[in-house]
This record gives structure tokens, C-alpha cells and sequence, in this order.
């Protein structure tokens, strides 16, 4: 039997719907103050895995590379946990869709593990460093959803390693998210349902970058 | 994982790549070797669109079955300088995000498939290598799996090689070991020699593109056209009435 070609796999994962390639997401946020409730809250709806919850400690890059033939460059986010020893992530998300008609923003998302190289790999295809910040904060899962809550820190450039860099705000992020793979438009029903338990604490909502745009 | 030395295998004049295939696995069975499936390394090259005052850059995207989650990229920045990246394959989707600045040359997608045996501790893949369909010569990769530094069992990969190939190997490391360049702390680049060095998977990616961008090169198409790629299923099957060489090459201890 003749062996298939990687191309030849992959496309057959996307014509058969088996790659993950749609994030559904909701976001919020909540204050330093409350935040300890919101753990409580978590911890007691979410799966109670040994490591839960599991904290982490990202430093996120994202680059861009302009491209002639559209106004938009692309843009790609490379995290990398400090103090941990883990493959770097690479992250592509496609433009957010916000439709009324569904509970949660959509967008295409791939993910893809790499090894360390990556930045340097990126800076000599031609791309350059857009930002950068620090997430600092916890993972919870349940069932396939996967909630974050995060500190965002400012990085002082040079200084990615210094303890130094301040918060952004006196607030967490809260993140509600799930990648799942084409056609599966319940998912967004089942993340509603989970965002209404976490109210009043934290409101999770589709937030429409589009709009906020405007804002300093 | 071991080491892996990859090595072209000469065309004799007047044979065809899949006659020198079909007999190089009948050596190998009758060596007490077994056939283990197939195997296939492929390369695509995209080149970006040259803006002003910068060089060409190319991305070369290889995959190889022995690792068939894995994408493995070379940049090379034109200016000699090279960055390897091994990525998760959904890499491939995120190169296709890109076309507007790197286009595929798709004429030089070239791949090497054929027949994979295990003998003990060494792993044999028999490929013939393919660009757009045109035959374009033999590579045969021999790994040895269990050591992962060249120096320490090249002897033993180059007796192995010599045994079954019937050719002579040079006592040598091979090229690819000698003459890598790195950039050291100033940020030069110097010649490092790789032979002590730990293997990865990697490493025989690289070892491919150097032979693939050689092939490349090299316009010259043999007679066996197209001949190769079809022989390699029937490898190990080898029924009777195949073509059989002169008895005089020896087939492994039959006279």
C-alpha cells in the first residue's frame, strides 16, 4: 500500500472535520479584589483533574509580516512558558465574527507546537514584532472547555524576565474558550450555560475588537 | 532514534532505477532483512518575492514518515544564513496563509518514497526520488538506532553500507558531518564538525535537502524516467519472472 503524503493527511483532516480550526470565545474581566471568589467558584464547577487548577506563566509575542496583496498583515502570536521547559506555541487567529444569532465570537484559530527557533525562524521570513506582554494566571477545564484567569503584565523592552514589569490594570482577564473543528455549533450552547453559572461574579461576553478600536 | 547517513547510490549505464532498486532488496531479504513497510520524504520549496534591497529568501517544507506529526522548515535568508524549525504539521496551513509573499515553486517539489527494512539494529530505506514524476536518482538512508553520535558507530553504518551496497564507501565521515558552519558568540560564522555531536531527526531532514537541492541542480534526466517510483510497491513481493541481474553480482551468497 502506498504511503500518504502529510499534504495528503491534513486534507483529509479538514475535508473530514477533525482538525480543530474554530476558536468560540468569551471574555471578561474581574477585579484583583473579587477574584479569590471567582477561584472558589471555578474550582468547584470545573473537572477536578490532580493538577487543577494548573497555573502558568506565558510570555506571548505576536509578529506581523505585511503582505502586498492585502492592507491587513498577518499576524502570529508565539507564547512561550517561562520557567518551564515546553515547546514554543505558535498561534494564528483569523478575523473575530460576532453574529448576533450566536452565543459566542468565532474565529478561525491553528495552533501549532514549534521548537525554540521559532522567533528568529519568523524575524527572517520578514517579520517584525508587533507586541508583547506577559499572562500570568490559572487554567481550568471542563470537559473541553478551557478557562483562563489572568493578570496581563507590560514588559519594559529587554526586560521579559524582570519581575519588575508592572500589571496592565488592577483586574484579571477571564477567558471561556474551546477549539473544536468545523460544524460543531453547539459548542456555543454549552458555553452559554457555563457562562451563566459564573454570574454575577464575572459577566463573559463576545467582545467585538472591531469596536473597541477606537478607545486610547 | 540513532544515527542516520544518507547516501546516493551511483546509476550504473544502461540500468534502470527500479532494476538497481528491485536488486538492492533482494540483497537485503536474502541478507536476512525484513520488509517493514514504506517509507517517504518530500520537500516543497516557497521562495519569497524579493522587495527592495533584500534577497530572495527561501523556506524549504520537508516531511518524513518516520516522524509523521512533524513538519520540519529550513529558512535560508539568501545571505547564508540558515534557521530549522521542526513544527507541529498543521505549520503546512499556516505556510498557505502566506502565498502572497512566499509563492511554492511548485516545479521542483521532490520527494523520495520506497520500501523501508529493518536488519537488527540498522533500519534501510530504499528511495528513488522523484521531481514533478521525473526519476531522478537513488538514495539509499541506513540508520543505525541504537547510538546517537556518528563518531562512535560510523565504521559500523559504512561496513554495513559496504556489505550490501558492494561498493566502496570512503573511510571519511560523510560531507554532511564535516562541513556544517555555525555562528558562534561574535556572530560569525566558523566550521564545526558534527560527528560528536547528538543527532536529531533534524539532522536527516538536512541531509535530504542537501541531496534534493543537488538533484535539483543537476538537469540531467536518466533513461529510467518515471521507472522508479512504480517498482518499489512490488519490492519484497519480487515474484518470479522479475529481472534479475547477472548472476556474477552475487545475490548475497547464491552463486
Amino acid at each position: 500500500m502506498a504511503i500518504s503524503s502529510a499534504r495528503e493527511s491534513l486534507s483529509h483532516a479538514l475535508t473530514n472535520r477533525f482538525l480543530p480550526n474554530l476558536e468560540y470565545l468569551l471574555q471578561g474581566s474581574i477585579l484583583d479584589s473579587a477574584v479569590e471568589h471567582l477561584m472558589h467558584r471555578l474550582k468547584g464547577l470545573c473537572d477536578n483533574v490532580d493538577t487543577s487548577p494548573e497555573p502558568f506563566h506565558d510570555l506571548e509575542v505576536c509578529m506581523s509580516l505585511r503582505q502586498s496583496q492585502s492592507n491587513q498583515p498577518l499576524l502570529l502570536r508565539v507564547r512561550r512558558a517561562l520557567g518551564r521547559d515546553a515547546p514554543f506555541q505558535m498561534r494564528y487567529l483569523g478575523q473575530p465574527e460576532v453574529d448576533i444569532r450566536r452565543p459566542t465570537l468565532v474565529r478561525s484559530c491553528m495552533d501549532c507546537a514549534c521548537t525554540n527557533g521559532i522567533l528568529d525562524f519568523l524575524s527572517e521570513m520578514g517579520f517584525r514584532l508587533e507586541f508583547e506582554y506577559i499572562a500570568k494566571g490559572y487554567m481550568f477545564r471542563k470537559g473541553r472547555m478551557k478557562i483562563t484567569v489572568s493578570k496581563l503584565i507590560k514588559i519594559v523592552p529587554g526586560k521579559q524576565q524582570d519581575m519588575a514589569n508592572e500589571p496592565i490594570s488592577q483586574s484579571y482577564i477571564v477567558e471561556l474558550s474551546v477549539v473544536a473543528p468545523t460544524g460543531q455549533e453547539n459548542v456555543g450552547e454549552e458555553m452559554r450555560v457555563f457562562a451563566e453559572q459564573l454570574k454575577p461574579l464575572v459577566q463573559l461576553e463576545k467582545i467585538d475588537y472591531k469596536r473597541l478600536g477606537n478607545l486610547p | 532514534m540513532g544515527v542516520t547517513v544518507l547516501q546516493p547510490y551511483p546509476l550504473p549505464e544502461g540500468k534502470s532505477g527500479a532494476h538497481i532498486i528491485d536488486h538492492l532488496a533482494k540483497r537485503l531479504l536474502s541478507l536476512g532483512a525484513t520488509h517493514a513497510g514504506q517509507f517517504l520524504v518530500d520537500c516543497e520549496t516557497f521562495i519569497s518575492t524579493p522587495q527592495h534591497g533584500t534577497p530572495a529568501r527561501a523556506v524549504h517544507v520537508l516531511h518524513n514518515s518516520e516522524y509523521p506529526a512533524s513538519t520540519f522548515s529550513i529558512i535560508d535568508n539568501g545571505n547564508g544564513k540558515q534557521v530549522a524549525l521542526v513544527a507541529d504539521s498543521i505549520f503546512d496551513l499556516l505556510m498557505l496563509k502566506m502565498t502572497s509573499t512566499f509563492t511554492s515553486k511548485k516545479q521542483t517539489k521532490i520527494e523520495s518514497r520506497g520500501a523501508r527494512f529493518e536488519y537488527g539494529d540498522f533500519v534501510i530505506k530504499l528511495g528513488s526520488v522523484t521531481m514533478m514524476e521525473h526519476f531522478k536518482g537513488i538514495l539509499i538512508e541506513i540508520e543505525y538506532r541504537p547510538c546517537v553520535t556518528l563518531s562512535y558507530c560510523w565504521e559500523m553504518i559504512r561496513e554495513m553500507l559496504q556489505g550490501f551496497l558492494g561498493i566502496n564507501v570512503a573511510k571519511e565521515y560523510p560531507t554532511y558531518f564535516t562541513t556544517q558552519t555555525i555562528m558562534n558568540a561574535m556572530g560569525q560564522q566558523q566550521l564545526h564538525a558534527k560527528q560528536n555531536d547528538i543527532y536529531e531527526p533534524m539532522d536527516t531532514v538536512k541531509q535530504y535537502l542537501e541531496h534534493f537541492t543537488n538533484y535539483r541542480k543537476h538537469v540531467q534526466i536518466h533513461g529510467a524516467m518515471g521507472g522508479g517510483a512504480s517498482s518499489v510497491g512490488t519490492v519484497g513481493g519480487g515474484g518470479p519472472g522479475g529481472v534479475l541481474l547477472p548472476s556474477s553480482v552475487g545475490m548475497g551468497g547464491r552463486s
